[in-house]
C-alpha cells in the first residue's frame, strides 16, 4: 500500500517538473537561436537602432519597442479609470449577490479570443476614427482602447480582490469617525489596497505588452516611430508573428532576438508583480 | 438633572433577533458607565447604536429613542457623521488605519474639514498628550501606525477619538486584546479622561468595571436586568440575576 502511495506521489512529481522542463527548454531554444545575431550586432545595435531592414541586414527593433510601450501605457490609461470604479463599485457599493454575479462575467471578458476584438477593433473602431479623428483607421488609439478593454478584466478582477482583502475593521473604523463612504474608500481603502492594484496593473501591463493577435489587425503595423496617436505602429510580438513565416537566416535570429527582449520584459514584470504582491501582505 | 445621554424604551432587532428588549438607562455627563454582562447579552449592540455604527448591519431595526444632549439621534433629520463625530467610538481589536502615525490622528479633523496644517498640529500634540503618547511618538509621527504595539495602537484609536472634538467616548472591550499590564494603564488613563469626557465602557471583565466606573448596568439576554452606582452593584445588587452573575455562580 505505502509503495503505491510513494510511486504515485513519484509521477506526479515527475508530471509537475515537466513542466518546469518545457519553460526552461523554451527559454533555451529562444537563446540558443537569437542570442548570436544579438552578440554579433551588440545589444545596443539591436535595442537602440530604429533602422529594421532585413534584407540590408539591419536589425534594430527601437521603433517596435516605442511602438510596444505607446500602445501599452494607451491600453493602461483607457483600462485603468474603468476598472478602477467597476472594482470600487462591485467592492464597497453593490451588494454580495451583485458582486458574485457581475464579477464572473467581467473575468469572462478574458475569455473572449483576441482575434474577435480585433475584429472589432476594424469594424467599428476604424470608421469611428477615421470619420471623427482622421488617419486611415488602423493606429495607437485603436490598438490602445482594444487592449485596454482586454485587460480590463486581469486589473478589476484583481482590484476588487485587493479591496475586499482590506479588513473590514477599517471601513467600521472610519465610519465610525463620522467620514463619508467616499471619504472612506478614498483616505483608507485605496491606501490600504494599493498594493494589491498596482500588482494587477502591473499584470494587465504584462498582458498588454504579449498580445498579439488583436494588435496585427488594428496596429497598422508600419515601423516608423510615430509621431502622433493616429500613426500605426508595430509591436514587438506583431513583428515575430507577420515576419517569422519567410524569415531565414540572420533575420530568423533577429525575430527570435525580438522574442528575448520580451521574454525578459515579461519575466521582470511578473517579479515585479509577486513581489509587490507579497510585500502587501507583509504591510 | 440633565443627562448626556439617555435611552428611552430602546429595541433593537437584527431581522426576526430581538438582541434588546425595551432599555431605559441615562447616563450623566463626565462619567464612566460600564456594561456588563455574559457574551451575547447585548451590551456590544447597545454601545453601537449609540454611534448609530451598528446600522452597517443588514437587517438592524430600531425601536425606541436615544437622546443625546436632549436630541433624539435617531430623528430622520439627524445629521449622522457629526452625531459621530460627537460620540467617538473605540474597539474590541486596535483598529488604525494603515496610514502614519500623524494622518492616524488627523483622520476624524480631515474628514470634518479642517486642513490648515498648524491646527492639525495642534490637534495631533493635544490628543497625544492626553493619551500618555506625545512622548514616546513625537518623534515617529511619520511611521506607520501598524508598527506600533497593541497597547500603543489601542491608545492611538482613543487619541483618534479625542483628535475628533467628541464629547462622548464608546469603548467596546477596549482592553480584550492587551496582556494586565497594559490594560490598568489604558484603564488609569480612561479615569484621567472623565474629567472631560463622558465614557461608556463595555467590559466582560468584572475587575475592570469595579475599577474604572461610576455607574455600571448588568445586560442578560438583551435586557437591562440593573444599573446603578458600581459601588452598589457590586456590594449589594437588588436583582437576583445580578447577584449571581457578579458573585460568579454564572456567567
Amino acid at each position: 500500500m505505502k509503495s503505491r502511495e510513494n510511486l504515485i506521489q513519484f509521477g506526479l512529481l515527475i508530471i509537475a517538473l515537466s513542466t518546469i522542463v518545457i519553460l526552461l527548454l523554451i527559454a533555451l531554444f529562444i537563446l540558443k537561436e537569437g542570442l548570436p545575431i544579438i552578440l554579433r550586432v551588440g545589444i545596443k545595435g539591436f535595442i537602440c537602432s530604429t533602422h529594421w531592414s532585413p534584407q540590408q541586414g539591419q536589425f534594430g527593433i527601437l521603433a517596435m519597442i516605442i511602438g510596444t510601450a505607446w500602445i501599452t501605457a494607451g491600453a493602461i490609461l483607457v483600462s485603468l479609470p474603468l476598472s478602477l470604479s467597476c472594482a470600487i463599485y462591485l467592492s464597497e457599493f453593490s451588494t454580495p449577490k451583485v458582486r458574485g454575479t457581475l464579477k464572473p462575467i467581467i473575468e469572462l471578458l478574458a475569455g473572449i479570443p483576441s482575434v474577435v476584438y480585433g475584429f472589432m477593433g476594424m469594424v467599428i473602431l476604424f470608421p469611428l476614427i477615421r470619420n471623427y479623428l482622421g488617419g486611415a483607421g488602423p493606429s495607437i488609439l485603436t490598438a490602445s482602447v482594444i487592449l485596454g478593454i482586454m485587460i480590463l478584466p486581469t486589473i478589476t478582477s484583481i482590484a476588487i480582490d485587493s479591496l475586499q482583502a482590506v479588513p473590514h475593521s477599517y471601513r467600521e473604523g472610519s465610519l465610525s469617525l463620522g467620514a463619508t463612504r467616499w471619504q472612506t474608500i478614498r483616505m483608507v481603502i485605496l491606501p490600504a489596497a494599493k498594493t494589491g492594484i498596482l500588482s494587477g496593473i502591473i499584470l494587465g501591463i504584462g498582458r498588454a505588452v504579449g498580445e498579439t493577435m488583436a494588435v496585427i489587425m488594428i496596429a497598422g503595423n508600419s515601423v516608423i516611430i510615430p509621431k502622433s496617436l493616429l500613426d500605426p505602429v508595430r509591436t514587438l510580438t506583431a513583428n515575430i508573428a507577420l515576419e517569422m513565416n519567410y524569415a531565414t537566416g540572420d533575420h530568423r535570429q533577429a525575430l527570435f532576438a525580438t522574442g528575448i527582449v520580451l521574454f525578459i520584459t515579461i519575466i521582470i514584470l511578473n517579479i515585479i508583480a509577486h513581489t509587490i504582491a507579497r510585500g502587501g501582505v507583509e504591510k | 438633572m440633565e443627562y448626556k445621554i439617555e435611552l428611552v424604551n430602546l429595541s433593537v432587532y437584527y431581522g426576526d433577533f430581538h438582541a434588546l428588549r425595551n432599555i431605559n438607562m441615562q447616563i450623566g455627563a463626565k462619567t464612566i458607565t460600564a456594561l456588563i454582562g455574559p457574551s451575547g447579552c447585548g451590551k456590544s449592540t447597545m454601545l453601537r447604536t449609540i454611534n448609530r455604527i451598528n446600522e452597517l448591519i443588514d437587517g438592524t431595526r430600531i425601536e425606541g429613542k436615544i437622546l443625546i444632549d436632549q436630541k433624539d439621534i435617531y430623528h430622520p433629520k439627524t445629521d449622522i457623521l457629526q452625531l459621530r463625530k460627537k460620540a467617538g467610538m473605540v474597539f474590541q481589536r486596535p483598529n488604525c488605519f494603515p496610514l502614519s502615525v500623524y494622518d492616524n490622528i488627523t483622520y476624524g479633523p480631515r474628514v470634518h474639514g479642517i486642513k490648515k496644517k498648524a491646527e492639525l498640529d495642534e490637534i495631533v500634540e493635544k490628543s497625544l498628550r492626553a493619551t500618555w503618547l506625545w512622548d514616546e511618538l513625537k518623534e515617529k509621527m511619520k511611521k506607520s501606525a501598524l508598527s506600533l504595539s497593541l497597547e500603543y495602537q489601542q491608545r492611538l484609536c482613543i487619541a483618534r477619538v479625542l483628535a475628533l472634538g467628541s464629547e462622548i467616548i464608546l469603548l467596546d472591550e477596549p482592553c480584550s486584546a492587551l496582556d494586565p499590564i497594559t490594560t490598568l494603564r489604558i484603564e488609569e488613563l480612561l479615569v484621567e479622561l472623565k474629567k472631560d469626557y463622558t465614557i461608556i465602557i463595555v467590559t466582560h471583565n468584572m475587575q475592570q468595571a469595579a475599577r474604572v466606573s461610576n455607574y455600571s448596568g448588568y445586560m442578560l439576554m438583551g435586557e437591562l436586568v440593573e444599573v446603578n452606582e458600581t459601588s452598589k452593584i457590586f456590594t449589594s445588587p437588588q436583582d437576583k440575576r445580578t447577584e449571581d452573575y457578579i458573585t460568579g455562580r454564572f456567567g
